[in-house]
């Protein structure tokens, strides 16, 4: 029993060392290049100011107050206002709110069915295998905006569906990285050995595949993050997202950045820059990870 | 090389009639059907007229012989009438096709004119100031919004130089100077965010084939640095370059919807975006199979490409 014991103690070690080394790795990598940093600070920035909107904001984003409408950024309106005098400063504080919302909950699901559809097709392959790939072959073959907007000109253009459709376009992608981590996962000698002591398959798959490939499935979540919200901006922008008065910044940008664009180019350069500082903020850190975690992941 | 383009095409087949699947249950997802949506929205067409319309476009037949029908419109190029203009499809098609076949090769060429300069410039001077431009303009373009940057050329343009692209559509056939002045700033625009990805790509292959045997041969043998970086590395970088613009394709085709619509060029996209809006779903369902065909088709041509120029592909 003694011999047994100690290989188990071993193992465990080795558990907390690579637990330990993925925070330190990451902190390696941000010291190293001090632009993962700025992102993950500007991150913290995003969601700080998506959760306290209502008090950061200085007007309520809807308020109308047609004696200054189109104003020129001022110390009252550091923004400007737009065509029908609302503080375009509050409404970009407020479109964080719907771009962070959408982001999260579109890569959320698509992260986690992508999950299970990569772990079932890379743990038992064969014909499951075979059929669920060829689906996935199917929904890739349309290009992601065009299956969005296929999706929501059926659903009906509204926040809601434009995050379900980005959902549905990172499902694909995802599953088929799981689906490689999974199967080269297998291969360790662990895996066998749980095989071996007779192991129940979802107990493998949960136990001892799944915590190795958090790292890929970590990294791509935050990479399609930035995506997530690029989408949900053009599809707001395209008018099938988000639907006005809602302070979204695609939205913003299409219905009356455009419009004034001449008389008014604040209308359109801010909600622009909210949405590139948000997507550049999350594809920074996404590459962050990836060169602390999976280094692989880069050359594909 | 026969065989595996063979397998190739066998295995497109089969996900091509599962996208046209895809495609036709989205279409029929909708509440009610289209027309209780188009026409409940315009609120004024009689239940018989409803009828009458559903029965033309063949709406009251059980689904399998719809998609049956639908299929074989698509292969026979024949995909019927637009609900709102009336005008047979493969018209529309026509007009909007070359429009945006000039944008994306123009988008591509520009693209790869940006990137491939750039990445290797970023890569023979690893850490250096003009590698951080380099690679921040490259993860620049994947963060800007195509739709921000169109809106702003157009606006600067117009503001700084009193120049704004000249407004209705002139084919490049009939007038090629109107033609390349409303083409030139929106394959820019959409250039640009190709480059990105290629820009990062090259800069990385060209880091790593930098370090070959063979690359130090070359500086050992006292070869000037140009000829390193071109007649030997470059060229050799260059083959996963060409998967990545094959990669690609998708977002160039997805760009053309964005720059369309805000150049107001009259192609696939801003096709696809109106009939969106308006619910035409013959428009739509034709538009969709056809891109994902052709992105398919792509696709394939890419990847024998790259087995071609790399035999180890064959085999796997």
């Amino acid at each position: 029993m003694n011999t047994l014991a100690a290989p188990a103690g071993a193992v465990d070690e080795i558990v907390t060392t690579v637990e330990v080394s993925r925070g330190r790795a990451l902190w390696t990598t941000i010291r190293r290049k001090p632009l993962g940093a700025v992102s993950a600070l500007l991150i913290v920035v995003i969601v700080l100011t998506a959760l306290f909107a209502n008090v950061l904001a200085p007007y309520d984003p809807l308020d109308a107050d047609p004696t200054i409408r189109l104003a020129a950024p001022s110390v009252a309106h550091p923004f400007g206002t737009d065509d029908i005098g609302r503080d375009v400063f509050s409404r970009i504080i407020h479109g964080s709110r719907i771009s962070l919302w959408v982001g999260l909950l579109a890569v959320g699901i698509g992260t986690a069915v992508g999950m299970v559809i990569g772990l079932a097709c890379g743990y038992w392959e064969g014909r499951l295998d075979m059929i669920l790939q060829r689906v996935m072959d199917a929904v890739q073959a349309i290009p992601g905006l065009v299956l969005a907007l296929a999706i929501v000109s059926v659903l009906k253009p509204s926040t809601t569906n434009a995050m379900i459709a980005i959902a549905i376009v990172i499902i694909p992608g995802n599953s088929r990285i799981v689906r490689g981590a999974v199967m080269s996962a297998k291969q360790n000698r662990y895996v066998e050995a749980a095989q071996a002591i007779g192991c129940r398959q979802p107990r493998i798959v949960l136990t001892h595949i799944l915590p190795n490939v958090t790292a890929p499935i970590l990294v791509i979540a935050s990479i399609w993050l930035g995506n997530a919200i690029l989408i949900e901006a053009t599809l707001s922008f395209l008018g099938v997202g988000t639907q006005p008065p809602t302070p979204s910044w695609g939205l913003m940008l299409s219905s009356t950045g455009r419009a004034f664009m001449e008389q008014a180019p604040w209308l359109a350069i801010f909600p622009g820059l909210a949405i590139s500082v948000a997507v550049l903020a999350f594809n920074l850190f996404g590459d962050t990870l990836r060169d602390a975690w999976d280094p692989k992941l880069s050359r594909n | 090389m026969y065989k595996y383009i063979l397998r190739r095409l066998l295995l497109a087949v089969p996900v091509l009639l599962l996208s046209s699947l895809i495609v036709f249950g989205l279409m029929r997802v909708m509440p009610g059907d289209a027309l209780i949506a188009l026409m409940g929205e315009s609120g004024n067409v009689g239940e018989k007229e409803l009828a009458k319309l559903r029965k033309d476009l063949g709406l009251d037949k059980p689904y399998h012989e719809q998609y049956l029908i639908w299929l074989w419109q698509m292969v026979s190029f024949n995909p019927g009438h637009s609900i709102f203009t009336n005008e047979p499809i493969p018209e529309a098609l026509k007009k909007a096709i070359p429009v945006t076949l000039e944008l994306a090769a123009l988008a591509m060429v520009l693209g790869l004119l940006i990137a491939v300069p750039i990445g290797v410039l970023s890569a023979t001077r690893q850490d250096h100031a003009s590698d951080y431009v380099g690679r921040f303009v490259a993860v620049f373009g994947l963060s800007v919004p195509d739709f921000w940057f169109g809106t702003l050329v157009i606006t600067f343009a117009a503001i700084w130089f009193q120049w704004i692209p000249p407004i209705g559509y002139a084919s490049f056939w009939e007038d090629p100077l109107t033609n390349l002045q409303q083409f030139l700033l929106p394959a820019a625009v959409l250039g640009f965010r190709l480059s990105a990805a290629t820009m990062r790509m090259t800069r990385s292959t060209v880091l790593e084939v930098l370090r070959e045997d063979y690359v130090r041969t070359a500086w050992a043998k006292g070869l000037a640095g140009r000829m390193v970086v071109y007649k030997h590395a470059l060229k050799n970088a260059l083959i996963p370059v060409v998967t990545i613009v094959g990669g690609q394709l998708g977002v160039l085709l997805a760009g053309t919807v964005v720059v369309e619509t805000i150049f107001a060029l009259p192609g696939m996209g801003r096709l696809t975006v109106e009939a969106i809006l308006y619910r035409d779903y013959p428009i739509v369902q034709t538009n969709v199979m056809l891109v994902a065909a052709t992105l398919v088709t792509l696709n394939l041509l890419v990847d024998l490409t790259y087995a071609w120029l790399d035999p180890r592909i064959r085999y796997r």
